[in-house]
């Protein structure tokens, strides 16, 4: 373990710092025809539930 | 077109940055057609400046745009909340409904209830699609005050509408349970303390006396049923006791709860509104602490209104609770029935008369109430058109809840709700967990069953 350990100190100082690569971006929108009916007083999620 | 409008379509559209406290991600928004997309920090600069995913959205914001008009201004109703009854048993604080008729008022005879329903399944009949029925809450003050009217109307327009029932639990014996669940009534119930001393603080009766064990009574002989929840109201006695809250829901197998603010329409709720920032500590504690519970067990406690406020982000037009949207859905998408005839936008407004759009019976019934000035000052409560909202980056995942309560309490229709910083901390948590890939472990299985899949940008 020691020795990887010290393989990969010799292999980082070798080469040098790059930047992490940048996350993927994110941006999802789904659509249905709108149904909802609920509000604070009173709430049924699942739409299945209610048929 | 305006001036402005005209340079904006010159211009196309622009995005917005969102710090949402994430260590990687920072978000963007088109808040005028409810679009975001997710960035990396380092490469926030460039998408705001114009690239892929500004060509990308481009291409669709037309569509978007459409989809949020339609979602804000073009419903018709769809669901109906029914106060059988004036009265209730218990005298909670935060009660929007005047305690007069609370402890004094009338129940709706059973044949005006039935005549009701008839001129309500006739009016649903002309604006849904074929094959669409039409939800009809029973809703307080408490329902089951006026139980065998209530019963009776169940029985009779079973074929027309999909019932629900919201009640405090305690008049829910066996045989009501076993009414209600043989057909498939949704049910709703309240509780404000993981144990009585807490719930005592908000919830009790008229005498004063405890009713916490009979609610918990009621949740134990519901476990196992298709259709139930629970609400908490969140209010400066409970907030430290949220996460017991959710245990004790989880405990029991409610399939949804929701841990709502107190809403402010009458002064006595003030009373216990807690500050916005002590809400959003608590809320989201509790809201860890069902993820916590659904990695250790495979079962979601669903907290509703959390969920809401994800599905407006994910799938706009998904929502099921439509007060986070502006106008809000009252006199739009739902309206409600009082015990004396009169149609109001919500429930929440049943104490103020000024609301009142006229009587069911009379002639004109729910079509002149939506045409009605007093409906219209509701429907027409637009975020675009008042500050601050109209420069919020997450004014159509918010909606400015409530409008009752922006009136009633901070003094006009053109005015924020109670928790305007709540609501922002909700939509950059929600965001964080979008960013994090956690999202679907918020929400109910299957939730986008019915969705389709109309933007999704991957840019690495």
């Amino acid at each position: 373990m020691q020795q990887a350990k010290h393989k990969q100190h010799q292999q980082t100082a070798a080469t040098a710092p790059t930047a992490p690569a940048p996350m993927p971006t994110i941006a999802v929108r789904k659509s249905c025809n709108p149904d909802g009916i609920g509000l604070s007083h009173y709430v049924l999620m699942d739409k299945k539930a209610a048929k | 077109m305006t001036a402005a409008a005209l340079s904006r379509a010159d211009i196309g559209p622009a995005f917005i940055p969102v710090d949402i406290g994430h260590d990687v991600y920072a978000a963007v928004t088109d808040p005028s057609t409810a679009f975001w997309a997710l960035v990396d920090k380092t490469r926030i600069q460039e998408e705001l400046a114009g690239g892929s995913l500004l060509d990308a959205y481009r291409k669709k914001v037309g569509d978007f745009a459409r989809e949020l008009h339609a979602l804000r201004f073009e419903l018709k109703p769809s669901g109906v909340y029914l106060n059988p009854t004036e009265r209730c048993n218990l005298n909670c604080t935060y009660c929007y409904l005047p305690g007069e008729q609370r402890s004094n008022g009338s129940h709706m005879p059973h044949e005006t209830l039935n005549a009701s329903l008839g001129k309500l399944r006739d009016y649903f009949r002309s604006v849904m699609p074929e094959g669409r029925k039409p939800r009809a809450i029973f809703h307080g003050a408490e329902p089951l005050m006026n139980k065998e009217a209530v019963f009776s109307a169940i029985d009779a327009f079973g074929d027309d509408f999909v019932f629900g029932l919201q009640t405090n639990g305690t008049l829910l014996d066996d045989a009501a349970l076993e009414f209600l669940t043989s057909r498939n009534v949704s049910i709703g119930l309240s509780l404000d303390g993981p144990f009585a001393g807490v719930t005592d603080a908000t919830r009790k009766t008229w005498g004063g006396k405890s009713v916490h064990d009979k609610v918990l009574a009621a949740m134990e002989k519901l476990k196992g049923y298709g259709s139930w929840s629970v609400i908490t109201t969140c209010t400066t006695e409970n907030l430290p006791y949220l996460t017991q809250m959710v245990e004790l829901f989880h405990a029991h197998e409610v399939p949804t709860c929701m841990l709502n603010t107190v809403r402010c329409t009458l002064p006595g709720a003030r009373g216990v509104k807690p500050a916005d920032g002590d809400m959003a500590k608590a809320f989201f504690a509790a809201m860890d602490r069902t993820h916590e519970l659904y990695r250790e067990t495979g079962r979601k406690l669903m907290v509703a209104n959390f969920a809401n406020i994800l599905i407006g982000i994910l799938a706009p037009t998904a929502r099921r609770l439509m007060c986070d949207i502006s106008p809000c859905g009252g006199g739009r998408a739902f309206f409600a029935l009082a015990a004396d005839g009169g149609l109001y936008p919500c429930s929440e407004f049943i104490g103020l008369p000024r609301f009142n759009g006229g009587n069911l019976l009379a002639e004109g019934g729910v079509e002149a109430a939506l045409a009605s000035a007093a409906f219209q000052t509701v429907t027409t409560r637009d975020v675009d058109t008042f500050s601050p909202c109209g420069d919020c980056a997450i004014r159509h995942f918010c909606g400015s809840p409530c409008p009752a309560e922006a009136h009633e309490m901070n003094g006009g229709m053109e005015k924020t709700g109670a928790f305007c910083e709540f609501y922002k901390e909700q939509v950059n948590y929600a965001m964080r967990l979008i960013a994090d890939g956690k999202a679907n472990d918020y929400l109910w299985d299957g939730w986008d069953e019915d969705t389709e899949t109309i933007f999704n940008h991957v840019l690495n």
